[in-house]
């Protein structure tokens, strides 16, 4: 009797929440997969339209210039952004927990980004920061005189691609920092009393207690980083509302363009190819996933 | 080089910290300088916006009225409120009771759902979201408000259950043993002891997914996108596409501000919960 109440509840209380992810991922993602491997004019074609081409898809996307130039933004984003993002994460994490006062004010103030939809955020740099009429950035290097830098149209197609990188970095940093911070916090201040008695410097310390230590973080965040900037999205639709554009295109939303757009830029509609993107998207979460996990070797060090 | 790796307790060192404070001040202060602005400018006009001096002609209030009731502002706002509360709420029924079964009954079967659910977080929308569009198309569900609170939810459980089933680890067994004692059966015991027992781990995860489905913007691009459905953050997109043409500036940061306000104020209040949760999820994963 008791045995039967168990099952049950097990069956009762995963059901739900299984059902979803067979519908909603695991279904999806097989058909995306399989999809990418056929042409298929319209996104709505019964299977037995579609027509088998192989590699075909991967092909011509690879041979379109957009679809390029968009996974060339995509790797950018993903190197320079990331160092940039990590870079500034790190410095917040370590000046936070060097006590500071005011830590938690700090911390909430950085972290604030994250949670403000990334539709007001890009609007908030687009329309004001960027602005070449009343902007943020011309004001204040005109109030230095700095009348070069004050007249740079950050939105043209050969600045916008840096300032759509920068305006995305500025509000992912909070939350790495956050990470970091929770790494760091973890180590023991034995480990670095010991370190000073023992005469060593605070870049020494930095060097060879804190790094090391943070291996595993650094690696869990390198693969979370990858999977927000792999979906890069709306930020380039804020700053490229008409059409995508070199400077701002990512792969998804050439993806977007090609299966649900109506614009004439991306040309050919192949909803498999569609379907290949995705492919190649999530290949590179994976892939990124897997060298991360060979070379950063997590200790598994206790303390 | 900077005060890294520094005894947390060392007053010695306090003085070496000024370029800290001055880096993460800078960084606040910029913060503060362009939501700030765009707050006073959502009470401007566009007039003065580009002549430099927002308040040259006073307070308007009365763009707010306007973003609310011409550009339909207030229609994203209520569909937002609904899909956001029901999705919420949806999520939990779903998500806790599995990740209950999940942490506490350890089997090869449901070790391998949990690794399922890890590894959709790191799937991307776009590898699901044809065949979710065929399906739906067929099924002749678009343009409904029910879909997309389906599809939050079902996007949201995987992440709910991974954090919940940590927190569950944290309850100790004895109040399910001594219910079972008692002759109190399973399912009842969940819900009548474990999940009042959980509160902390449930309400924040529910804020989190709060502000995820607040901002959410590619499914109900996709989705939801007539009017009368769309929530704040494709009705604020769609609100720009039209500025163009009617070129009220003041009106969208006004509607800038109207999009970002609840999970803002959300934020005031509970940053230290939010924060933790982020932290402690991040470190779990």
């Amino acid at each position: 009797m008791r045995k039967k109440q168990y099952t049950l509840m097990k069956v009762v209380f995963l059901g739900p929440a299984v059902l979803s992810y067979l519908t909603v991922f695991l279904y999806p993602t097989l058909r995306t997969t399989v999809m990418s491997f056929f042409k298929v004019d319209s996104i709505t074609d019964a299977v037995s339209t579609w027509s088998f081409a192989g590699i075909e898809n991967y092909r011509s996307l690879f041979a379109s210039t957009l679809f390029l130039r968009s996974m060339e933004n995509i790797a950018r984003i993903w190197l320079y952004g990331g160092l940039l993002v990590f870079a500034f994460a790190l410095l917040f994490a370590v000046i936070l927990t060097s006590g500071v006062r005011f830590k938690s004010f700090f911390r909430a103030v950085i972290y604030l980004p994250n949670v403000i939809s990334a539709v007001a955020l890009g609007t908030m740099w687009m329309q004001y920061v960027y602005s070449s009429r009343y902007g943020l950035l011309k004001e204040f290097f005109q109030s230095f005189g700095l009348r070069g830098l004050a007249q740079i149209q950050w939105t043209t197609p050969e600045h916008i691609f840096g300032a759509l990188l920068v305006a995305y970095c500025f509000g992912m940093v909070g939350y790495f920092m956050l990470i970091f911070m929770a790494g760091i916090e973890k180590i023991p201040a034995d480990f670095y009393e010991v370190a000073t008695i023992e005469g060593a410097g605070k870049a020494a310390q930095f060097r060879l207690i804190t790094l090391p230590l943070m291996k595993g973080v650094v690696r869990t965040s390198i693969v979370l980083w990858t999977i927000s900037t792999v979906v890069f999205f709306i930020w380039s639709m804020v700053f490229s509302p008409l059409s995508p554009e070199p400077g701002t295109v990512t792969p998804m939303v050439y993806m977007y363009q090609m299966v649900f757009g109506a614009n004439m830029v991306v040309i050919g509609r192949n909803v498999g190819a569609g379907a290949s993107v995705g492919v190649l998207l999530s290949l590179m979460v994976l892939v990124i996933f897997l060298i991360s996990n060979r070379l950063i070797r997590d200790d598994g060090f206790e303390y | 080089m900077r005060n890294s790796g520094v005894p947390r307790s060392s007053r010695a060192m306090r003085g070496n910290l000024i370029p800290g404070y001055v880096a993460v001040g800078a960084w606040c202060l910029f913060t503060f300088v362009v939501i700030g602005w765009i707050i006073l400018a959502s009470f401007s006009t566009t007039r003065d916006i580009f002549a430099g001096n927002l308040f040259r002609s006073g307070f308007h209030p009365e763009n707010y009225m306007k973003a609310i009731v011409n550009n339909n502002v207030g229609i994203y706002f209520l569909n937002s409120l609904i899909y956001t509360f029901a999705a919420c709420f949806g999520i939990v029924l779903v998500s806790a009771p599995a990740a209950y079964v999940l942490a506490r009954f350890p089997s090869k079967t449901n070790a391998l759902i949990q690794n399922a659910f890890v590894a959709a977080l790191g799937i991307p929308a776009i590898m699901i979201i044809m065949p979710l569009f065929v399906v739906i198309t067929a099924l002749d569900w678009t343009n409904s408000r029910s879909l997309l609170i389906v599809l939050y939810i079902a996007i949201n459980v995987p992440f709910t259950v991974f954090f919940l089933t940590t927190f569950y680890r944290n309850i100790p067994t004895s109040f399910e043993e001594a219910a079972a004692i008692d002759g109190c059966g399973p399912m009842k015991t969940f819900w009548v002891i474990i999940l009042p027992l959980a509160q902390q781990g449930v309400i924040t995860v529910t804020i989190f997914n709060f502000i995820t489905v607040w901002n959410e913007y590619f499914m109900a691009l996709i989705f939801a996108n007539k009017t009368a459905l769309r929530p704040v953050a494709v009705g604020l997109y769609s609100m720009i596409q039209s500025m163009r043409y009617t070129g009220d500036w003041a009106g969208m940061f006004a509607a800038v501000v109207i999009v970002f306000l609840p999970t803002f104020v959300l934020y005031l209040f509970l940053s230290e919960k939010i924060i933790s949760g982020v932290t402690n999820g991040a470190i779990k994963g």
